[in-house]
């Protein structure tokens, strides 16, 4: 159904091997700038360690001219393969990355592999032209659908979001007079798809609206549901609303019945119950 | 059953998979027991299929949001970066580059470019009294003088600690040239090949100027020895940055996107030969060429050099039949 409208926003659908498909969330420059700025001062402090240690060693042995070339090779190994080494060992991640929680996954939503991410990091220095601003970088980002700039075009990669995810289960109701309310919708009454949707949408985001502006929202559903129910004219439509959610989601009048009518009474999904326990530890048994 | 009682009975699936996932981030994949990678792949699956199933649920856009989220995370879990395989690598070093370079246009005109500007240069220096300073910034002139006025005497304890800074230097400095002339060939070649005859006719100019002076000999004892490797990868970045360049240009009947990637795919292991000569050509530089050994020496590390490069380029590249 995505693919009919075409890509809205910045989240893009990715197609799995089993055959599941999944959305991203694609990292724009405002979290890609300061992961970078975050490695770089990483790299530097890195670096600055390295030579103030490698110069007291040396320095004591008297090589140290010795210590100041293997600063430069680090140096060198720093601004060019830091972010590639990262990306190949760290699955897609450098320090900076993690902090900002993007990673770096090739198009088609499978990792990277060593190649790409070390191409990628070296055809930054192309994104950064002219000087050191990333105009042709970001120029390209905002050419494509991805925000992929020179370097990510050429080795098909891309920055996705990849947040600890919160779950937002049913929305918990308090109001008392929700209860009565519910009691006053026919007990036939199913929510199709498209109005559980929308009852769902409302109640997530209903509680950061003031009280007249649920009235003004809730109107627009709630008075063709009141006339349907044959409710009185007097009747609170935000809280019809949320007495029609906890028809549809929560309570069920017909608990006991209709064996089978119900798709989620017997769950298909063969994994959908596990009876053994979880282990303890996840860690490999040294004793075994 | 009503969707708060579906959500009720996967929550636990879920949040074990979320404590695998963080697990695994934070631990190396060796490290994992067969039975949590049993467990997390079942659980991987399970909450597939809730996601997949979750618009006949009817679940909570919130929830499948988190389910989204869930599910991207597990995936870059149990599908994780290939790191480089060292036989793939080999063959793609000493077989797949050499065969691709021996038929590459783009090395040739690298290499007409490249030589064509510094042989140029070297003879307009040569000639021409003032084209040096025309070519090389006033103190790089100042410092050729300076540093070829005497024989190359370096006594071989100094050589070997002053060639361990130095070493480092030249690793940096000119690889690091090396991979911008690279990365400088996407630009549509333009960048590439500006580079490459910059550095051409500033290199062609110096060899010119030196020549001509009295401190030749002190100038060619020093050269000679790292020239061939430093040369051949300076061309060598530059032909592997207009593959790039050129792919773009000339797709081949791909789009450019897709003939972008192509090259560089080709491209980077190409590259990746480049920089060892600079490694290479770092090493001489920083140990043999300031060092006081004899000229002789010095010519034979040259020509060992050149025919290590002819064998790769002719005898590893000539095209062979393709086996079925």
């Amino acid at each position: 159904m995505a693919n009919e409208v075409g890509q809205l926003d910045t989240s893009i659908e990715i197609i799995t091997p089993e055959n599941i498909a999944f959305r991203y969330r694609v990292a724009g420059p405002f979290r890609r700038l300061p992961a970078y700025l975050i490695d770089l001062a990483i790299r530097g402090f890195v670096i600055l360690a390295a030579l103030i240690v490698s110069l007291i060693v040396f320095g004591i042995v008297g090589l140290a001219p010795m210590g100041f070339g293997l600063v430069l090779v680090l140096w060198f190994l720093l601004s060019w393969f830091y972010g590639g080494l990262f990306e190949t060992f760290f699955n897609g991640r450098t320090p900076g990355k993690m902090l900002l929680q993007i990673r770096v996954v090739s198009v088609d939503g499978q990792p990277i592999n060593g190649l790409q991410a070390v191409l990628r990091n070296v055809l930054r220095t192309i994104d950064m032209q002219p000087g050191f601003f990333c105009v042709l970088g970001l120029l390209t980002a905002t050419m494509n659908n991805r925000f992929q700039r020179l370097g990510d075009l050429a080795c098909a990669t891309m920055v996705v979001i990849e947040e600890q995810p919160w779950l937002h289960g049913v929305v918990r109701i308090q109001e008392a007079e929700v209860a009565r309310t519910a009691a006053q919708i026919p007990a036939n009454f199913e929510a199709s798809r498209t109005l559980g949707k929308a009852l769902a949408a409302y109640m997530q985001r209903r509680r950061t609206f003031s009280w007249g502006r649920r009235l003004e929202i809730a109107r627009h559903l709630g008075e063709p549901l009141r006339e349907r129910f044959d409710l009185p004219a007097g009747t609170n439509l935000d809280l019809l609303l949320c007495a029609a959610y906890q028809r549809a989601f929560i309570t069920d009048h017909r608990d006991e019945a209709d064996p089978g009518g119900s798709p989620f009474l017997q769950p298909q999904s063969p994994f959908a119950s596990f009876d053994q326990p979880a282990p303890a530890s996840f860690e490999v048994d040294s004793s075994a | 059953m009503k969707v708060s009682d579906l959500l009720e009975s996967r929550r636990a699936n879920w949040r074990e998979l979320e404590q695998l996932c963080s697990w695994m981030e934070g631990h190396a994949r060796r490290r994992t027991a067969a039975r949590t990678v049993a467990r997390f792949s079942a659980l991987y699956r399970a909450t597939c299929a809730d996601l997949a199933l979750a618009d006949a649920y009817q679940l909570p856009p919130g929830t499948i949001q988190y389910l989204h989220q869930l599910v991207g995370r597990a995936h870059n879990q149990l599908y994780r970066t290939r790191t480089f395989n060292v036989d793939t690598w080999l063959h793609e070093l000493f077989v797949a580059v050499p065969q691709r370079l021996f038929a590459d246009n783009c090395l040739r005109l690298a290499f007409v470019v490249f030589w064509g500007v510094f042989l140029l240069s070297g003879w307009l220096a040569y000639y021409t009294p003032g084209f040096v300073e025309r070519v090389l910034p006033e103190e790089m002139v100042n410092r050729l003088d300076d540093d070829f006025s005497e024989p190359i005497t370096g006594s071989n304890l100094e050589t070997v600690v002053m060639g361990g800074g130095k070493a480092g230097f030249y690793i940096l400095n000119n690889t690091s040239i090396g991979l911008r002339c690279f990365a400088g060939g996407l630009a549509f070649g333009v960048g590439g090949l500006y580079l490459t005859v910059a550095n051409a006719s500033m290199l062609g100019a110096a060899f010119g100027y030196m020549t001509n002076s009295p401190r030749a000999d002190n100038f060619y004892h020093f050269v000679t020895a790292h020239g061939p490797f430093e040369l051949t990868a300076i061309v060598l970045s530059a032909a592997a940055g207009m593959r790039l360049g050129f792919s773009l240009v000339d797709t081949k009947g791909y789009t450019r996107l897709a003939a972008l990637r192509r090259a560089a795919n080709e491209a980077m292991p190409t590259m990746c030969a480049a920089m060892i000569m600079f490694l290479a050509a770092a090493v001489i530089e920083a140990f043999l060429s300031p060092s006081a050994a004899p000229y002789p020496i010095k010519a034979a590390v040259a020509v060992l050099s050149s025919g290590m490069l002819m064998f790769y380029f002719v005898i590893l590249g000539y095209p062979r039949e393709e086996s079925p």
